[in-house]
């Protein structure tokens, strides 16, 4: 075995067969560093690109050939399953004109408002709640309000579904709301504020985690030194409290929007479908009645780029207001 | 041994090591050759009981088919999605699928030569097989004079109701015969049992959600939404009649509550049949079988007639719910999928199994003259159901298919709601419904025309 001349630093023999073993014609390669040096700096230009490689091809197959060949899909319409017709914007005048897709719409944008004012305020009160020092069982209370994350939409659905029954349903039951029964799921007035409060029952302890990871990276010093200037409570919960999770919020309101506007397994079990009259309908559910049950895959494709344009365009607006791009 | 490696030297760490092993293993299976087997058939189901029902029964078609290795998929609900995809894709279908009813019409768009199912009619006719079964049950499954698959099942309906409780409010229900008789013994027996203001016993529960009773209704008095030559005809006088019916029932007549839930299936109906709120309700066969799987406590409560009919002397039964089962155009071994085929659609043994698990009729004549349809059922207090359903069998009317069906019961559903909670009235749910259908056809026709 050939030696190379230890030059007294670290490596030992061992180290330095295994870096034979790894390049055995290393030393080949430096004595013919200058004739191949061109063929040396190319490796080093391409090596680079070849490690960074198997992210893009893997990218590329599953996420750019789709997404372009779903846009090149909007502006054609299948005939059956072998034959497309280009039909140019004409997708897009349809969705324009489409009543349906109007109200998934309003639906989803619906859903998405609840759970900006009602589901998001609830989980930032109850990551308040959790942080604070007189709650006991702090940690059981964590795990019980985070758990409904974890059971599938599906189920939870189902069990809504029983929950909200107009006569047999435990709400009607057990509260009467307004002095009458309300036919949660039966009038097309309460079947998505239905959704909603599903939702907040599913997602709430979900986002609640994320308010108290960020509750717990305030720093302490800040409520003592107010406290000694004399603040109250809510005024320290208003100037530190808020301002400190700004991050935060501002990740749990876009990520919230997105998976809002992306609602589907909820409503579609929940409603049979989007019924009655399609006032659970979303534009995900939309989507898919098009793509899957009605064989409209170029439609279904519009629906999906436009929904794509909506979403990109909320969360832009929402990270502009909540002050993400502003230099700090 | 002096092994030069150890995970801990490999240059990148000992994550890496083993991601690299793990895929090299894998890279092994996916690229290792498939072991060579007899001819391979690939059989898909999406209902669990199918599912079931043909598992127990296969080894017995392997046993008389050794070359032939069966396998059966259940991909549930996913099922006809996964379908849709093969087809699309050309890649994955199976060799025999069972489809159902209300999911076949997508797959009939396009060109009839592009769709992906084999036309059967040839093999039943020359195998004599088209005179044995139930002619009108090929109508859903048929499309434009080629018949893609065969019928599992007929699912007559009947009337199941509570004895017990019309009884306590004066009615005889073996006497009722026509609509009009049910309306009068309903109006007696829906009342207010504890004075309290409130209905706590209505005659009949219906879906005023979706189609499926006022579709019943309709199909019964042989019409439709579509016609066999694929016309639209959901606003003629008939379907508008029985629309202005139906409506009549719960705001007119008072005799009938919407569905506890989404469907008929549901918990929360099954819970106010339990409690009495419920004392009838259209039930096709699978129903039943439904019924006594899910709320085997009520077992001896119901009873069963024929359906009321329109007019006296008119047929008393109708359909719902269906499945299929066809060969794809994407099987290597047609005949063999025949022979399969034939094993779980046409064999008796197997039949008669499926009606004592799942209480469904099935479409094969041959197979009625079986003991086990002559049975007392105990779930309906001894009542010889069987024999009334097979009774019913030859009146099953048509139900016409079509590559719109999905958008128009999507839009008939929302029509149905509109109408029962009077937004609207019958003649114009009905008319702008025919018209938004016949708009999307048109549509579609035009582009296909321009393209030609």
């Amino acid at each position: 075995m050939r030696k190379i001349k230890n030059d007294g630093k670290k490596c030992s023999d061992y180290c330095l067969f295994r870096f034979y073993f790894l390049y055995p014609k290393w030393e080949d390669w430096m004595k013919t560093a200058t004739v191949k040096s061109r063929y040396w700096h190319q490796q080093q230009k391409i090596a680079p690109y070849l490690f960074i490689a198997p992210f893009y091809i893997l990218f590329a197959i599953f996420m750019g050939y789709p997404l372009i060949s779903s846009l090149i899909m909007s502006f054609f319409e299948m005939r059956g399953f072998q034959s497309r017709i280009f039909v140019g914007f004409g997708n897009f005048a349809d969705l324009l004109r489409d009543p349906i897709f109007w109200k998934s719409l309003w639906n989803t944008t619906y859903f998405a408002l609840g759970t900006l004012v009602l589901q998001l305020p609830i989980a930032l009160f109850l990551a308040v709640l959790l942080n604070a020092k007189f709650v006991k069982g702090k940690n059981f209370l964590r795990l019980a309000f985070f758990t409904p994350v974890l059971v599938a939409g599906v189920f939870v659905a189902i069990i809504f579904n029983l929950i909200f029954d107009q006569r047999a349903g435990m709400i009607n039951n057990e509260f009467v709301l307004f002095g009458k029964e309300i036919g949660w799921l039966n009038d097309t007035r309460f079947v998505m504020p239905a959704v909603i409060l599903t939702g907040v029952w599913q997602w709430a302890g979900y986002n609640m985690i994320f308010f108290l990871a960020g509750l717990q990276g305030i720093r302490q010093e800040l409520y003592e030194a107010a406290a000694v200037d004399g603040a109250n409570w809510w005024q320290s919960f208003i100037h530190i409290t808020l301002p400190s999770l700004r991050p935060v919020i501002a990740f749990v309101v876009v990520v919230s929007m997105i998976g809002s506007f992306q609602l589907f397994d909820l409503p579609f079990i929940l409603t049979n479908g989007g019924n009655p009259s399609d006032s659970g309908t979303t534009i995900v559910m939309y989507l898919y009645k098009n793509g899957f049950q009605f064989m409209r895959l170029g439609y279904a494709a519009t629906i999906g780029w436009v929904l794509f344009v909506i979403i990109a365009a909320i969360s832009i607006v929402q990270l502009k207001l909540l002050g993400i791009f502003r230099e700090e | 041994m002096y092994f030069p490696y150890d995970f801990e030297s490999f240059p990148l760490g000992k994550g890496p090591m083993v991601m690299l092993v793990l895929f090299l293993i894998s890279c092994f299976f996916i690229f290792a050759p498939a072991e060579e087997e007899g001819e391979k058939i690939e059989f898909w189901v999406f209902a669990p009981t199918h599912y079931n029902e043909y598992q127990a029964r296969l080894p017995i078609f392997q046993a008389q088919n050794p070359e032939i290795d069966v396998k059966l998929i259940n991909y549930g609900n996913a099922m006809h999605d996964k379908l849709l995809t093969a087809f699309l894709s050309d890649f994955g279908a199976p060799d025999i699928v069972e489809v159902e009813i209300t999911s076949i019409g997508r797959f009939l768009k396009g060109a009839i030569d592009e769709v992906g199912f084999v036309d059967l009619r040839p093999r039943l006719e020359n195998e004599g097989w088209m005179d044995k079964l139930v002619q009108s049950r090929f109508t859903p499954w048929s499309y434009k004079g080629r018949t893609y698959g065969i019928p599992h099942d007929l699912h007559p309906v009947v009337l199941l109701y509570r004895d017990d409780l019309f009884k306590a409010a004066g009615v005889e229900m073996t006497e009722i015969e026509t609509w009009n008789d049910f309306i009068d013994a309903g109006k007696k027996a829906t009342r207010d049992l504890d004075g309290d203001g409130t209905i706590d016993q209505y005659a009949i529960v219906l879906d005023n959600k979706s189609d499926s009773d006022y579709f019943n209704l309709l199909l019964q008095r042989g019409a439709g939404f579509f016609e066999a030559d694929g016309n639209v005809v959901i606003d003629n006088e008939i379907a508008i009649d029985t629309l202005a019916f139906f409506v009549s029932l719960f705001n007119e007549h008072e005799i009938a509550t919407p569905v506890y839930g989404t469907w008929h299936g549901d918990p929360s109906n099954y819970a106010a049949m339990q409690d009495g709120q419920i004392l009838s309700i259209l039930a096709p066969d699978w129903y039943l079988g439904l019924l006594k799987s899910q709320v085997p406590q009520m077992a001896g409560k119901w009873k069963a007639i024929r359906m009321p009919a329109w007019e006296q002397g008119g047929r008393r039964t109708t359909t719902r719910g269906g499945t299929m089962i066809g060969i794809t155009k994407h099987s290597k071994n047609p005949e063999l999928a025949w022979e399969l085929l034939k094993f779980t659609y046409f064999d008796t043994d197997g039949l008669t199994n499926r009606y004592e698990t799942t209480s469904i009729i099935p479409p094969l004549k041959d197979a009625w003259d079986a003991q086990i349809y002559k049975e007392p059922d105990e779930y309906l207090g001894g009542q010889r159901i069987g024999e009334l359903f097979i009774e019913l069998a030859s009146d099953i009317p048509p139900r016409y298919q079509n590559p719109y069906w999905s958008e128009a019961a999507d839009l008939l559903n929302d029509a149905i709601f509109n109408a029962v909670t009077e937004k609207q009235t019958p003649k114009e749910v009905l008319t702008s419904l025919a018209e938004k259908v016949r708009t999307i056809i048109a549509k579609d026709q035009e582009r296909w025309e321009k393209m030609q």
